[in-house]
């Protein structure tokens, strides 16, 4: 081959220019022009907050009205064993055994079905997402359908979900299930469309005993804050990095 | 300039323009425009229907101000209407639409107030067997102002 440095300057910039303009054309022609500004940053600005939850577990009775709550607000499969939030009994034996259970996720309640004498200690744990700062279900969705919004709240684009289950095996907590009737991943989103307009989320709202708790980090007077300044708290499984957002109160060392 | 050089930079313009029209085609218009994934699917996901309207949203000054102020001043006040009478959304959007009666079954109180090992010590419980000869809780207490002995 031939070819002087000059030449080959001139067909690499020729090349250059013209697969620029090539763009600019097809791009003009196909895209229907940037995509309209959401109306998420109108009434609401997702930069202004940061959500968080705080569960008290010394506080649970176990009743399951946030598991149904839920079931009921985010039209979750109602007779299906899925789960957005869960109540979990946690039974140390006299011996040292424990017992974990969580029949129906908590919404038909629980019967004792060992006698007290032979119980260390008996108490509730409720579940949820816990909303990670570092989110490894996020990092393992192929299609980039599941993601962290700039509030702090973990959601799924149920529209682009393929539903591979990849990010259901990559929750450490459990926290995601199948949605059968949609066919993608489901998971908890704080009840994403009540926490923009104000409201709380609908377990929070249930719970008779105000053993959950949820607000803006942002806030140094939230009702979130007042509790992380003054308890002492804990995050399940701190050790994995994952940073969860939802802090437990009175956390027993047997509780993953 | 040789022609087959020509050959090879026309082909290499058609595969690009061709994936520049191709994922111009694929990739949702608002994908990208906060990180990477769809940032109108953070709409989709604000606009779905809300179902419990709240308490306060049934104390309202024509609807049941009464017994709402009477809860309010209740040791029940931290169990908010919908907790036990269920969502109240379309109820609250269009009063002709009833929602479905509370459940009064002792089962249901029990799912809070029968005793059980794991619930805090403190928090009021009775023995299901001894308590009440079997009658609907309330038979007795009111359930928006209940009283204790």
């Amino acid at each position: 081959m031939n070819i002087s440095r000059r030449e080959f300057t001139k067909i690499g910039c020729r090349v250059i220019i013209g697969a620029a303009a090539g763009t600019a054309i097809v791009e003009s022609i196909v895209s229907n022009g940037i995509a309209a500004e959401p109306s998420s940053t109108g009434d609401y600005d997702w930069n202004e907050h940061y959500w968080g939850y705080v569960i008290d577990t010394r506080k649970c009775i176990g009743c399951g009205r946030c598991a149904n709550a839920c079931k009921l607000e985010n039209d979750v499969p109602f007779d299906e064993p899925v789960y957005r939030t869960w109540v979990e009994r946690y039974r140390v034996l006299k011996e040292g055994e424990v017992k974990i259970d969580s029949p129906n996720g908590s919404i038909d309640g629980f019967t004792d079905d060992i006698p007290a004498e032979e119980l260390k200690k008996a108490f509730y744990v409720p579940k949820i997402c816990n909303h990670c700062e570092n989110p490894p279900c996020v990092q393992v969705c192929p299609v980039g359908a599941t993601y962290a919004t700039n509030d702090g709240v973990v959601l799924v684009d149920y529209d682009y979900c393929i539903g591979c289950r990849y990010c259901i095996q990559g929750c450490p907590y459990g926290a995601r299930y199948f949605n059968s009737k949609k066919g993608t991943a489901d998971k908890c989103t704080w009840c994403y469309h009540r926490i923009t307009k104000g409201l709380l989320p609908a377990c929070v709202q249930a719970c008779p005993v105000g053993a959950r708790v949820f607000g803006d980090m942002k806030d140094p007077d939230s009702d979130v804050n007042k509790i992380l300044d003054k308890e002492r708290i804990n995050v399940l499984k701190p050790d994995l990095g994952t940073k969860p957002k939802v802090y437990y109160v009175g956390l027993d060392r047997e509780v993953k | 300039m040789q022609p087959h050089l020509k050959r090879v930079i026309f082909l290499l313009g058609v595969v690009i323009v061709g994936f520049i029209f191709i994922r111009s085609m694929v990739v949702p218009a608002s994908y990208g425009q906060y990180g990477a994934y769809r940032a109108d699917s953070v709409n989709e996901l604000r606009n779905f229907t809300v179902e419990y309207a709240g308490s306060k949203s049934c104390g309202d000054e024509n609807c049941h101000k009464t017994l709402y102020s009477i809860w309010a001043d209740s040791r029940h006040k931290t169990v908010n209407c919908e907790t036990c009478h269920g969502p109240s959304g379309n109820h609250v959007n269009n009063v002709r639409v009833m929602p479905s009666p509370a459940n009064d079954s002792r089962e249901f109180c029990g799912k809070c107030h029968f005793e059980r090992v794991a619930r805090p010590s403190s928090f009021p419980q009775i023995d299901p067997e001894s308590h009440g000869e079997n009658l609907k809780c309330a038979y007795c207490h009111n359930p928006h102002k209940p009283w204790f002995v």
